[in-house]
């Protein structure tokens, strides 16, 4: 059992970086940033390139990736979202789209289709807790990810920094009537929500491999979380993510945890994978239908 | 001065039109670059251009690689687009199931002969006389899975994991058909999406099933997750897994000793040395791609040289290449190709193993003249 939620702590973990950036974009611009699932492939690909290089654990390479990908946010605020920011979110969520696909072709193109391994955090095996074994690497997963998110929320609750972003995505016209510079936090919140994302695709790389076409998957795990936790909510964002992860680890590993639904008529259908993903599909619209703001309200208006 | 540039430019562009179009036949390659099968696509591409620039003398072919994606759409909308551009005497068709599928009837109503590596049964079941099969079908692969599993690892109980793709049901429907005709039990089947990657629940369940050998039929990430994840939970039961597993970009994502004792089924596997034809072509691959082939990729070879042949005995146009294929015997580079009447081509099937050492696998097992069941 603790073995498993450990694996759906560690994969929800990750998914919950994606989330985050995702909705820090949206809160900053009222716009969907769909490249935000080929970001998390980037940062997948980055380690794995940057580990050619130095065969060093995944973690020693963080700040390199953070640092890289905050750089490819910006070049992603400059080309999909500040040329067209006066037009109708519609506008940059397609120019998100656009960019999310040259960014496919060109990992495509650099890498090759095939998978690939990332270096694993710190080292690769498992560890003894008791009586059960976990994976290492999910272990590192968690805490980084933890680390990451209590970073964001201290930077983004108890610094100035924090007050800006926030001032600006509650109310763009407001903050920049107060002489803050608007399009320069927007421009930073990209670079904060690419860094985050590509922490996530450097998570995930070692374990569940990296491929140019990644981003389309998790790009849909992002909307699903935002969806379920809140649009525009931070918090939902997280929990949004766990409960992605809920469906995708723990629930078909129920009778494993359970026996006794083992032996349920149709027990090995019921807790499939392919069960686990349409029972999520049907909390996803139980949600918009029963709770469209989500379970953590809503601060943005507009859904593109 | 305007009107001497328009002159040039009007003549300019009426000079193509003065040489007689298509006097050059061309093989447009399809295949899926992009998308989860992009890494058994890329082989198949590159196999298919390697053959197209070893073409036999006098045989001069013209091709266009495109990216055909996931979507049966997106091929269908390729297809049309190279059968329009001009003569066209065969088309190296995408490996993806639901993509053949969806070519057949453009295929038929054009008669142009696809050429495929794809490995969904119900692409030559179709009875369309344009398919043609240059990998083994599951009817033969599955047969050799199972038989292995039955016959050398002395398995009663299986466990199956296959991906819920069209490819993956395909596999799983004849993995049963095969175990109930060697009298064995499965004790654990699930169906698993290309985007699910934690694989322990799954290899949980099939672990508490306790079943002999576990069989895969998955396509090439989804192979490695599962054996990575079953490696790091020292999963006991022999795993055997499907033609992806044999692919060198599979095998380098997982280190040597998460291969120890598992095997794979395939139509070959070049890297695996020990012909000298396979080792010459293994040798050009390796330089002109930089990468590793598989038996895919030697499959869409064997496939286009085959075509290429045709051609080079006389058959021009796509009717005489279809016959040609129809009644003629290919010896490859992998194995020894002849239609079954139904565009089947590929009849032999291998099974290789890793011993944890390295990630080269060895052949163990050779099965040819796989007959399909009666049933």
């Amino acid at each position: 059992m603790l073995q498993v939620i450990v694996n759906g702590v560690a994969l929800g973990a990750a998914y919950a970086l994606l989330a985050l950036g995702f909705v820090l974009i949206l809160n900053a611009t009222g716009a969907v940033n769909f490249a935000q699932g080929d970001l998390v492939m980037a940062g997948g690909l980055l380690v794995v390139a940057a580990s050619m290089v130095w065969p060093v654990p995944a973690i020693v390479l963080l700040p390199l990736v953070l640092g890289l990908m905050a750089l490819l946010g910006l070049a992603l605020s400059l080309l999909a979202y500040f040329p067209l920011k006066s037009q109708p979110p519609v506008a940059v969520f397609i120019s998100t789209i656009a960019v999310g696909i040259m960014l496919q072709n060109t990992a495509n193109a650099l890498f090759g289709a095939e998978p690939r391994a990332g270096p694993p955090l710190l080292t690769a095996g498992l560890v003894e807790l008791g009586p059960v074994t976990v994976s290492r690497q999910a272990l590192a997963i968690i805490a980084v990810a933890a680390l990451l998110i209590v970073v964001q929320h201290v930077l983004f609750r108890h610094t100035r920094l924090g007050r800006v972003l926030r001032a600006t995505a509650q109310d763009r016209e407001m903050a920049e009537a107060l002489g803050i510079r608007v399009n320069t936090v927007i421009a930073g919140t990209f670079a904060f929500a690419a860094a985050y994302a590509g922490a996530a695709g450097l998570l995930l790389s070692n374990t569940f491999f990296v491929t140019p076409s990644d981003g389309s998957n998790y790009i849909l795990k992002a909307y699903i979380a935002v969806v379920i936790g809140g649009w525009g909510s931070v918090v939902g964002a997280l929990c949004g993510a766990m409960v992605i992860a809920l469906f995708e680890v723990v629930f078909p590993s129920l009778p494993l945890v359970l026996p006794g639904l083992a032996s349920l008529p149709g027990a090995s259908w019921l807790f499939s994978q392919t069960m686990a993903t349409i029972l999520l599909y049907v909390v996803l619209l139980a949600v918009l239908v029963v709770r469209p703001q989500g379970l953590f309200g809503e601060t943005v208006q507009r859904r593109a | 001065m305007r009107r001497l540039v328009g002159l040039a430019l009007c003549l300019g562009l009426a000079l193509p039109a003065a040489t007689p179009v298509n006097a050059e036949t061309s093989i447009p390659i399809l295949v899926p670059i992009t998308g989860f099968l992009s890494l058994e696509g890329t082989s198949q591409r590159n196999g298919a251009v390697l053959a197209l620039r070893n073409a036999p003398a006098g045989v001069t072919v013209k091709y266009e690689i495109s990216d055909t994606g996931v979507a049966p759409e997106v091929a269908v909308n390729a297809l049309e687009r190279a059968l329009g551009r001009g003569r066209v005497s065969a088309v190296v068709a995408s490996m993806l199931g639901t993509q053949m599928l969806a070519m057949l009837p453009v295929a038929l109503e054009q008669k142009v002969p696809l050429v495929t590596v794809s490995g969904t049964a119900a692409i030559t079941e179709r009875g369309n006389p344009y398919v043609f099969r240059f990998f083994p079908g599951d009817a033969v692969v599955k047969a050799a899975h199972v038989r292995y599993a039955a016959e050398e690892l002395r398995a009663r109980k299986l466990a199956v994991i296959y991906q819920t793709t069209a490819y993956g049901q395909s596999g799983r429907q004849h993995i049963a058909d095969n175990a109930r005709r060697h009298g064995l039990e499965i004790v654990f089947e699930e169906g698993i999406e290309t985007q699910v990657r934690d694989m322990s629940p799954v290899l949980g369940k099939a672990r508490a099933a306790n079943p002999d050998v576990l069989l895969l039929h998955l396509h090439a990430p989804s192979t490695a997750l599962v054996i990575r994840q079953a490696a790091a939970t020292s999963f006991s039961a022999p795993i055997v897994a499907g033609s992806a597993m044999h692919q060198p970009p599979t095998a380098a994502l997982l280190e040597p000793a998460e291969l120890k004792g598992v095997c794979a089924e395939t139509n070959a596997s070049p890297v695996s040395g020990g012909d000298p034809a396979v080792d010459r072509f293994l040798e050009q691959y390796r330089r002109e791609f930089g990468s590793e082939p598989d038996g895919f990729a030697l499959g869409q070879y064997d496939g286009t040289m085959m075509v290429l042949e045709a051609m080079a005995r006389g058959a021009q146009s796509p009717a005489e290449i279809t016959r040609a294929l129809h009644s003629g015997i290919h010896r490859g580079l992998a194995m020894t190709y002849k239609s079954d009447g139904r565009g089947n081509m590929a009849h032999s099937a291998q099974i290789v193993c890793y011993d944890g050492q390295t990630r080269i696998p060895r052949v163990v097992k050779r099965y040819d003249d796989i007959a399909p069941p009666s049933n």
